[in-house]
């Protein structure tokens, strides 16, 4: 499982406390810009339902690994970000994700869950650290993540949900069109992050 | 409906503020009173301040309003404490007035208080603000949008309940009793319109019922239905049990009063009680279904859990339920003979 | 700025002690998600181990909240965190264990998660009885979780458990990124 290695990090970290965060703290605001980040930029939001689409293409038991495995190793990169742990091109990761995971739909490529688990978990990490800690001053941090983690795994059912459209033959094409155009997309952030 | 412990806990523990020391004085049944800062223009940008924040005996809620720069305190300003309330008085001077200033209630982030702010201008015109935990400040100039009129008086309906012990008591003896799904829908539908008419009654001003009298017996029709649990629980019927609908529209007609406590305190003008009436009145019966919906999916969880519970735990919440509905009636009969 | 002020008890919801300690397991996700967590892992290992852990974990509570409350001594800051990422990674695996791990497992989180709570109750003045009104929520709360997952029998809505897990997981990790990163 992926939750193991962080458990291990966790206990050699357990031994240096640090000034107490607020643990009553922050009200429904760290929540709501939570929830809000994730559908707020359109990079993030491709990726994510492509993940759930390609899941759904690929049936049992990719179709919850896959966003069993993203929001966990999301959340890894946001605890690297948080820590201060330096991750190189993490705009071009973003755009690459949404690029190579259209793509996937796109052609319906369907490799062993092991791959897919880890090209989508390696993406993860770029999003996490991009975007999970972007909060706004003042506001509750776990509440942030809880709304941040809420709406990307929402993201992910909305995309297995229009995933489900591959039993029907017409779905299959849809689907494979919606990927070449997240495909597009990215390739478009990508070019974005590559020349800015 | 055999009776688990869980619900009987948590009766036990709705009920316990009132029974320690140190509790809310008897005639505090309806202790669910937001603040209210209230601003009354009488000269160009004087305004006579009311402040007035829930309290009981000597603990007093820590939220106090912050007027912007340019505004001062004159004159002579009094403080009391009494009827369960701290009132505080005073005059204040604001260059310029008070438009497009914020008041900001410092400390409300930390409770679950709400604060209803009122300017009332000497041209007539007046505005409500509702200020509470997520946002504790409110920009002064013109009245609120009567979208967030309506979500304020709901919020605040849905509040009176959740913290009105004693009408969710009476509503747990009643989902005790009903014996069926269809029974259960009636009894709720005869409570639900019951408290919704006198409740209308009693806001629009057509008449009231005074608090002291009023809540000894709301606690005695939760006492009523402490023997009725009871005989359920032995396999007994009796009139009650046959047609809870008739009892719970009956008393619901006298908690429908108790409701009204919630709106009439905060003093609302005429033009403003019918919106004020409907959707408070939306917000309790979100609040009733929701904790009925709660102790539901509860007694269904000790179902499907298989929880064996031993007989007292099994008797406990009809005696909970009986003997604090006593407990609240004596206490309140005692408030009422002595305040006479 | 002028201000009104009176000098007056510290009170939280101005309802008494009992409503704030309810109004602190409502709102505190520190000790919530945790909680949902064993109980999602309870309810995944059955009837029985869910009504176990479903006394013992409150009872366990209580206990270390009246430590918390008479020590003052706070558990190291990376429980919480740790709390998270165990029980939630053990509903992400569906691997309820034995019944006397999760047993144990409760008596930790209660004891651990119970006894902060303690402290901050103590330091807030809430006391026994604000300790009393969060074990009576985390017990109801507790209930209604694992009665819902030991009634669910289609297999998606296992995954689902898992998924739920997973969340929980997700934010142990972001948890420990805002207690030891520089933001927190």
């Amino acid at each position: 499982m992926q939750s193991i290695k962080p458990i291990v990090a966790t206990v050699a970290l357990l031994a240096f406390p640090s000034p107490l965060a607020a643990h009553e703290g922050g009200a429904a605001a760290g929540l709501l810009s939570g929830l809000l980040h994730p559908v707020s930029g359109l990079d993030h939001v491709l990726a994510m339902l492509a993940v759930g689409i390609w899941g759904a293409q690929m049936g049992p038991p990719a179709i919850w690994v896959l966003p069993v495995t993203f929001p966990m190793v999301m959340a890894f990169g946001g605890m690297l970000s948080l820590l201060g742990v330096p991750v190189p091109g993490v705009e071009i990761g973003i755009g690459l994700s949404a690029l190579l995971l259209g793509f996937m739909v796109a052609i319906e490529r369907r490799p062993a869950i092991e791959v897919a688990a880890v090209l989508v978990g390696f993406f993860a990490i770029f999003h996490g650290y991009a975007h999970g800690a972007e909060l706004p001053e003042g506001q509750s941090g776990i509440l942030y993540s809880i709304g941040f983690v809420v709406s990307t795994g929402t993201l992910h059912a909305s995309g297995i949900g229009v995933g489900l459209i591959h039993r029907w033959d017409r779905g299959k094409r849809a689907l494979r069109i919606a990927g070449a155009g997240i495909a597009a997309g990215g390739a478009w952030f990508t070019w974005l992050a590559v020349s800015g | 409906m055999r009776v688990p412990f869980l619900v009987a806990m948590f009766t036990v523990l709705g009920a316990a503020p009132h029974c320690l020391p140190g509790g809310p004085a008897p005639a505090a049944a309806h202790e669910v009173r937001p603040g209210y800062l209230e601003l009354r223009e009488t000269a160009p940008g004087v305004f006579r301040v009311l402040w007035k924040k829930p309290a009981r005996g000597d603990m007093i809620l820590k939220i106090d309003p912050v007027f912007p720069d340019g505004c001062a305190v004159v004159g002579i300003g009094s403080e009391t404490i009494r009827g369960g309330a701290y009132v505080a008085r005073a005059t204040l001077e604001c260059e310029g007035g008070l438009t497009g200033k914020t008041i900001e209630i410092a400390g409300l982030e930390t409770t679950l208080t709400d604060v209803l702010v009122k300017v009332y201008y000497a041209n007539g015109l007046e505005e409500t603000h509702l200020v509470h935990p997520n946002s504790t400040s409110a920009v002064i100039g013109g009245p609120g949008s009567v979208v967030q009129r309506i979500g304020a008086y709901a919020r605040l309906g849905i509040q009176h309940i959740a913290l009105g012990v004693d009408h969710l008591l009476f509503v747990l003896g009643l989902l005790l009793i009903v014996s069926s799904p269809m029974v259960l829908l009636k009894t709720i539908t005869s409570f639900t319109l019951a408290h919704s008419i006198t409740l209308g009654i009693a806001t629009l001003g057509f008449a009231n019922a005074p608090a002291l009298p009023l809540n000894a017996v709301i606690a005695l029709s939760i006492l009523f239905l402490g023997p009725e649990i009871v005989r359920v629980w032995r396999g007994e019927t009796s009139f009650t049990i046959r047609h809870p609908w008739v009892v719970a529209f009956a008393f619901g007609l006298l908690h429908g009063f108790g409701f009204a406590s919630g709106l009439t305190a905060m003093g609302l003008p005429q033009t403003e009680i019918p919106l004020a009436l409907l959707f408070f009145n939306v917000g309790v019966e979100l609040g009733q279904l929701a904790f009925v919906l709660f102790v539901l999916a509860l007694i269904r969880s000790f179902r499907t859990l298989e929880i064996r519970w031993p007989r007292w735990a099994q008797l406990f919440p009809g005696y909970a339920v009986g003997t604090l509905g006593a407990f609240w009636f004596i206490q309140r009969t005692v408030a009422l003979l002595g305040g006479m | 700025m002028i201000s009104l002020v009176f000098s007056a008890h510290l009170v939280t919801t101005g309802l008494g002690p009992l409503f704030d300690g309810i109004g602190h397991a409502v709102v505190t996700p520190q000790d919530l998600l945790p909680v949902i967590a064993i109980a999602l892992l309870a309810g995944l290992g059955g009837k029985a181990y869910a009504r176990k852990v479903l006394f013992i974990l409150p009872a366990a509570w209580l206990v270390g909240g009246l430590l918390g409350m008479t020590l003052m001594w706070s558990a190291p800051l990376g429980t919480t965190a740790l709390s998270f990422l165990i029980l939630g990674g053990l509903v992400v695996a569906d691997r309820p264990v034995s019944e006397k791990t999760g047993m144990a497992l409760a008596v930790a989180l209660g004891l651990l998660h119970g006894q902060m709570s303690g402290v901050e109750m103590q330091a807030a003045g809430i006391g026994l009885v604000g300790i009393l009104g969060t074990v009576g929520t985390l017990f109801a709360l507790v209930s209604l979780v694992t009665g819902l997952v030991v009634s669910l029998e289609r297999p998606w809505t296992r995954i689902a458990v898992r998924v739920a897990g997973s969340w929980i997981v997700a934010v142990g990790l972001l948890y420990l990124g805002w207690t030891f990163g520089t933001r927190g």
